[in-house]
Formats: C-alpha cells, sequence, structure tokens
C-alpha cells in the first residue's frame, strides 16, 4: 500500500493480519489511497470496539467555473464556454438556483449564456462547483464503518484539517475512554 | 443398489443419450443446467455404472466426475447479507459448494453481527434445521467467535460446519461443546478468493469437511434406512404433479438427505402431496411427514425411517 504510515493493532495475531487485508482491500476499492498518508487503526476485542485515526495528504482544492471553462462577455451577453463536461451538471444547477432557469440559455451542448445585466465575468468565474474534499471525507467514513467490525453500531466520527477519527462499538462509548484512545493513538502517527 | 452422486458435462448436441441412460440404470437426475452451448446434469448413479456413462459419454464430448454433495441441500449461514460478508466470503463459499453438487441457500441473520449482541431468531433457527447441515461463516477474531457461537447454534440440531479467520485447530479449541466440522483460514475477507493458497485450498477443505461430516450422517442413518430414497420419492412426484414441470425454479424439488422441499405453495398442494401414491396402495403420507416450510410457502417433505413406517419401498 502506498500509506506513508498505516498499521493495524489487535491483542490476535491472526485477526490484526486479516484487518490489514480487509482495509488495503476497502481502501483500494473506494480509491482511497492517495488521500490517505497515516492511519493508525486499533481494535479492542474486551470492551469491544474499532478505532481509526489518520491524517489526510494534501486535497485538492474546490473548482471554480473559471477552472474548467472560459468565461468571456460578448454583446450585452456573458458567455461560458464549457471544456469540460464533467462539472456541467453540477455548473447548470447552481446558476438556475442563483439567476433562475430563464436567465441561463444554453443554445448547444457546450456554451451556456447569461444575460451580463445580471451577472459579470468575476462574478460567474468564482462560482464554486465543487468541493472533491467533502465528498471525499464523506467516502473516507464510509470506508471506515465498511472496514469496522459489522454490528458496531454505536458510532463517533470526526473530520477536519486533514486529520479524521473513527470509533465504532456495539456498547455505549463513555466520552472519557473516546477522548483518551482518540489522543493516544492521535500521539502514534504524530499527533494533531 | 448403492447410488453415487456424480456430475456429467458435456455438449448439448444429444445429451437425450445420457439422460435415457441414467434413467435405465435405475439412476436419478438431481438437477439439469443448459448453459449455453453445455449441459450439466447433476445425478445419482449406481456405482458399477459409471465408466459406462463415461464411456458414452465420451464421443458426445461429456465428462464424468465425483460431486460428493450432489442430493444435500445446505444452508451458509453468515452473520448478516451486509457488505462486510457480502458478495466476496458468503459468495465464494456458497458457490464451491455448488460446484460440488450441492444446493446452498444462504441464510443472512437478521442480529447475527456483533460480539455481545449476536443472536438467532425462531425463523433462523427453524429454517436451518430444514437443512442436511449448515455452515456459520464467523470472523477473524477467537474472542468474538467463542463468545458469539454458544448465542447462534441455540436450537440448532442438524449438523454444524464453523468456519472463521483463525486456524481449525484454534476453532476446535475454542468450541463448547464441539461442532461436527471446523474449518480454518475462512473469515471475513475484502476481495474474491483467487490464490490456490490461503485461499482456494481453505474451500477444498471445506468441501472435504461437509463432505465427511455428511457421510457420518448418511452413515447413522445407514441403520435404520429411509423408507424410500429421496430420489426416487422426487421422480415419483415430477411424474405425479404437473405444476412442477411448469416451474420456474432452478430447483422445483430439492434433494436433501433424508427429504425433499417442493417449492410449490402448501396450503394448495399438501392434501395433493400427501395423497400421491408411491407403490401399490402406499401413499406419501404413509411413509412421509407432509410439513409446510418456514422458507417461503414452500412444501417440506422429512421421509421417515423403515422403523417408523415398516414400509420400504
Amino acid at each position: 500500500m502506498a500509506i506513508g504510515y498505516f498499521e493495524v493493532e489487535c491483542r490476535e495475531e491472526m485477526g490484526r493480519l486479516a484487518y490489514i487485508d480487509i482495509a488495503s482491500d476497502v481502501l483500494k476499492d473506494l480509491d482511497l489511497i492517495k488521500i490517505i498518508d497515516k492511519l493508525h487503526i486499533y481494535i479492542d476485542l474486551d470492551f469491544p470496539f474499532f478505532l481509526a485515526v489518520g491524517k489526510t495528504t494534501k486535497l485538492p482544492s474546490p473548482v471554480h467555473i473559471n477552472d474548467f471553462s472560459s468565461v468571456i462577455e460578448d454583446e450585452g451577453k456573458i458567455v461560458i464556454n464549457i471544456a469540460n463536461e464533467t462539472y456541467l451538471a453540477r455548473m447548470l444547477t447552481i446558476l438556475w438556483k442563483k439567476y433562475s432557469r430563464e436567465e441561463i440559455v444554453q443554445p448547444d451542448r457546450f456554451t451556456v449564456t447569461i444575460s451580463s445585466s445580471i451577472a459579470s465575468v468575476p462574478e460567474i468565474e468564482n462560482i464554486e462547483v465543487y468541493d472533491p474534499s467533502e465528498a471525499m471525507y464523506k467516502d473516507l467514513i464510509y470506508a471506515m464503518q465498511w472496514i469496522a467490525p459489522e454490528g458496531f453500531r454505536v458510532r463517533r466520527e470526526w473530520v477536519d484539517k486533514g486529520y479524521f477519527w473513527y470509533i465504532a462499538s456495539e456498547n455505549t462509548l463513555p466520552e472519557d475512554v473516546m477522548e483518551k484512545y482518540v489522543r493516544k493513538y492521535f500521539d502514534k502517527i504524530g499527533g494533531l | 443398489m448403492a447410488l453415487v452422486p456424480i456430475t456429467y458435462k458435456g455438449g448439448v448436441y444429444r445429451h437425450d443419450i445420457i439422460v435415457d441412460l441414467i434413467d435405465d440404470l435405475g439412476g436419478y437426475i438431481v438437477q439439469k443446467h443448459m448453459i449455453a452451448q453445455e449441459v450439466v446434469l447433476q445425478s445419482l448413479v449406481p456405482k458399477d455404472d459409471i465408466e459406462l456413462i463415461r464411456k458414452v459419454g465420451r464421443p458426445l464430448g461429456g465428462e464424468v466426475f465425483e460431486s460428493p454433495l450432489v442430493g444435500t441441500e445446505i444452508a451458509v449461514v453468515s452473520p448478516s447479507l451486509d457488505i462486510h460478508h457480502l458478495p466476496h466470503t458468503s459468495c465464494d463459499v456458497a458457490e464451491y459448494l455448488r460446484r460440488s453438487g450441492a444446493k446452498t441457500n444462504m441464510i443472512g441473520l437478521s442480529r447475527g453481527f456483533g460480539k455481545r449482541i449476536a443472536n438467532l431468531n425462531i425463523e433462523e433457527r427453524d429454517i436451518i434445521n430444514e437443512h442436511d447441515c449448515a455452515i456459520f461463516m464467523l470472523g477473524n477474531f477467537e474472542d468474538c467467535i467463542k463468545h458469539k457461537l454458544p448465542a447462534l447454534r441455540r436450537g440448532i440440531h442438524v449438523p454444524l460446519i464453523l468456519t472463521g479467520g483463525p486456524d481449525k485447530e484454534a476453532l476446535k479449541a475454542i468450541t463448547d461443546p464441539p461442532v461436527e466440522g471446523y474449518v480454518g483460514g475462512i473469515g471475513r475477507i475484502g476481495h474474491r478468493m483467487k490464490k490456490q493458497e490461503g485461499e482456494i485450498e481453505f474451500l477444498d477443505d471445506m468441501v472435504d469437511e461437509v463432505s465427511t461430516v455428511l457421510g457420518i450422517k448418511r452413515e447413522d442413518m445407514s441403520k435404520d434406512e429411509l423408507s424410500i430414497s429421496p430420489a426416487r420419492l422426487m421422480s415419483i412426484i415430477e411424474e405425479d404433479l404437473s405444476v412442477i414441470k411448469t416451474s420456474t425454479h432452478p430447483t422445483p424439488i430439492t434433494i436433501q438427505i433424508a427429504g425433499l422441499r417442493l417449492k410449490i405453495p402448501y396450503d394448495d398442494y399438501f392434501k395433493y402431496v400427501r395423497a400421491i401414491e408411491v407403490d401399490k396402495g402406499i401413499k406419501i403420507e404413509d411413509i412421509a411427514e407432509v410439513l409446510p416450510s418456514r422458507m417461503r410457502n414452500y412444501i417440506w417433505i422429512k421421509i421417515r425411517p423403515f422403523s417408523e413406517t415398516n414400509i420400504m419401498v
């Protein structure tokens, strides 16, 4: 695996090795290996609980309209020429919401026009269409739910500024237990 | 006449010769698959005639091999049907057993997950008890298996084969009272089993273990023979019940070691099935119990032994 630091900790060696494989398979399936820098998984068989703490790599920045199209003003209209259709549907949804459907005209597949009386070129260029980090964090938590042993329905998760933790159990998780373990394992990956 | 389970695999062209041959030899075809240009016949045939079938099948491109699990219905029980167990482990196990001729039913428990909270409900218990044996597919930790197995096996009286990530010896050590079979190395995994070493080899072990467990069960039953062989009863019902011929189920009649499952509604047909004549003056109700199955609305026929009926068909 291409993760900088990856460790599974458990007192049963056979189970530990199995969970290294499971975590690798799940992260590969969800294409998350590229975005995880450090990952430490701890499985406590007595309580029992599953804890994962980790650090993500630098995530791609949000996508704005000018990242995938050129915006020009021409004869009282703002013309958006789209180079990459990937974000077209999201962009249209945002523009419809912001300027109403009547104001947004799409004469062909790769062109969208708006009257220049209601918008300006810099304004359109800087509209954020998609934030990849949001989807990635969702995928990350989904991956942790998948990796964790099944039936651990009491779950807590936290994602912020390139760090995340996920803890799950079938028993009630007291705050102090969570804090103690989360801090301890964050220390193992170099602290928050 | 001892019937042994075999699989015949060959071309569709003139395969009716083989079908007739098996019939003439006194054997039974349990299941027939037609896949494109290939036909697969899972059959029970007299042991001495296997060579003859092989010889007749050779010019037709047919192969014959022994399939120890033909004529058995096995429950593959996993703690749930969630992404944690499907499609990889449960499907691999069920598919591998099918290749050996078994009819497998996958049973995902509604509350089989977790360590402390795992349990088995009455409906699940009854459905599992309608099979010839059950394979319990548990996870990777000895501690969890030890803790949850007693709750999951409660009330189950068919032979159990326990699978899990720990090796066979470890599984034996943590199971008290012991179960009938153990297969180590098949725990939860996140990919299809492809490697011969460490993956497929455990599936082969599993087929061996299931065959051994069912062999012991058959041996026990041979001390008090069934009043009719399930395969023979199947062919009688097939002849009599026209609704079976129009069924879209892959196996409208599923053979078990000591019974049959008829995939037709119990309420509509149980009286008719009970009254089917199997031999002169002998009806099905004289030699078997016709019960409502817990699986959908099917009929479950439990053949009674000779000691109970004093009839041998």
